[in-house]
């Protein structure tokens, strides 16, 4: 003991230290523990942490409701809720699909597809669909999410056809019905609305249905006089063919 | 007096594995083509939904990938329809066309049961096609007596 104890500098000193080596390549034996001495026991046993258990009589008659609700819902679950909300507001076009059993790379070259013509494909879990759409003019589209689904949003409202034309290649995709402008549509409204011309077509169809009332006034006033200049100008032309006719033959 | 047994010695895992079960029973050998009709937005359809994608499974497919399963959606909120359209000789054995499943009624589980009892069984009975015998299996058959030992 009094050879590790250094006196002066600790640099001074000429011994080799001390050293005992405890163990040296074996390999420990936890396996089978060698039985504690008594005394050692003693200590173990009082030792052990004791744990308060719940008493069963208050839970035992409760319904499983009673005993899941103390359970906190996850408050991520409201951030994606929100999400999707957003989604729903800020597309004028949203597609919903039924998904039947597909590769994740088809899935994939289907999104990089609808990507490229800003569409956007999209699925969501059901509870949380419902809790962003609980209450909103959305609630009508809840049906469309019993089972495997998925959803594209898009900004603009004039992609219809393209979506129709992409997803008409991929059978596992089945149309279910969609959102357009606020409105809910269903699956042959949908296609119908992809068949429809622009709005600027329309208009003009509109406009010209409305000058065809007055259009049809002028054309009867003027159908007698119209008809009297045909009729001059096909004996105007019958006449001009026979007069070199008659010159020729004399 | 103790009272006799009565009762399941094993637990039943539950209508998920009841239903993985059954649709490993599922052979479209028999079917040409399988029509699902259904509109989304009408009552008691999920069924159906559920019934079309187990229907779309690589497994099931593989069955007969010659059959042919198309959804085919309405709009004017009439009952589910599920219509399996046979091949000859399963249509000879069945003496009917098509089999047709109204699911408005009907869960996922009670849609593959009956699909098990009314379509899987006209499935026509699997060819065993010629084996082919390996060197071993050839000199065991044929060649007991004569046994060659080349030396080289």
């Amino acid at each position: 003991m009094s050879n590790l104890i250094k006196q002066g500098l600790p640099l001074a000193s000429a011994r080799a230290p001390l050293v005992q080596f405890v163990r040296f390549r074996g390999k420990i034996n936890i396996q089978r523990p060698k039985e504690p001495h008594y005394e050692r026991a003693r200590v173990v046993a009082v030792t052990q942490p004791k744990y308060p258990e719940p008493p069963k009589a208050l839970t035992c008659f409760q319904s499983r409701a009673e005993r899941l609700g103390t359970q906190v819902e996850n408050p991520y679950n409201a951030i994606i809720a929100r999400e999707v909300r957003n989604w729903l507001d800020h597309s004028k076009l949203v597609a919903i699909f039924h998904l039947n059993s597909i590769m994740a790379d088809e899935l994939f070259r289907v999104r990089v597809q609808l990507h490229k013509q800003n569409m956007h494909l999209k699925s969501y879990g059901r509870k949380i669909i419902a809790q962003a759409v609980a209450g909103t003019q959305y609630e009508a589209i809840m049906p469309l999410f019993h089972s495997n689904h998925c959803i594209v949003f898009s900004p603009d409202q004039h992609r219809v056809a393209a979506l129709l034309r992409l997803t008409r290649k991929v059978p596992q995709m089945v149309l279910l019905g969609g959102i357009v402008e606020n409105t809910l549509l269903s699956r042959n409204e949908l296609m119908d609305f992809a068949q429809m011309p622009g709005l600027q077509v329309a208009q003009a169809q509109l406009v010209q249905t409305l000058n065809m009332a007055a259009g049809n006034v002028v054309q009867q006033l003027q159908a007698h006089q119209c008809n009297l200049v045909k009729v001059l100008d096909v004996h105007a032309k019958s006449d001009a063919a026979t007069e070199p006719t008659n010159e020729t033959q004399s | 007096m103790s009272v006799p047994f009565s009762g399941t010695l094993s637990r039943s895992g539950g209508i998920v594995s009841a239903i993985g079960k059954q649709l490993k029973s599922v052979n479209l050998k028999g079917v040409k083509r399988i029509t699902v009709q259904f509109d989304p937005f009408a009552e008691n359809v999920k069924s159906t939904r559920e019934f079309l994608f187990l229907l779309s499974t690589p497994k099931v497919s593989q069955t007969n990938p010659k059959c042919v399963v198309k959804p085919d959606i309405v709009c004017d909120r009439s009952p589910a329809l599920i219509k399996f359209a046979l091949i000859d000789s399963a249509q000879e054995k069945a003496k009917v066309k098509e089999i047709r499943f109204n699911s408005e009624n009907l869960n996922t589980l009670e849609l593959l049961q009956l699909c098990n009892k009314h379509v899987s069984a006209l499935a026509p009975p699997e060819e065993v096609a010629n084996k082919v015998l390996t060197k071993a299996e050839k000199q065991k058959l044929g060649g007991g007596g004569k046994k060659v030992i080349k030396k080289k």
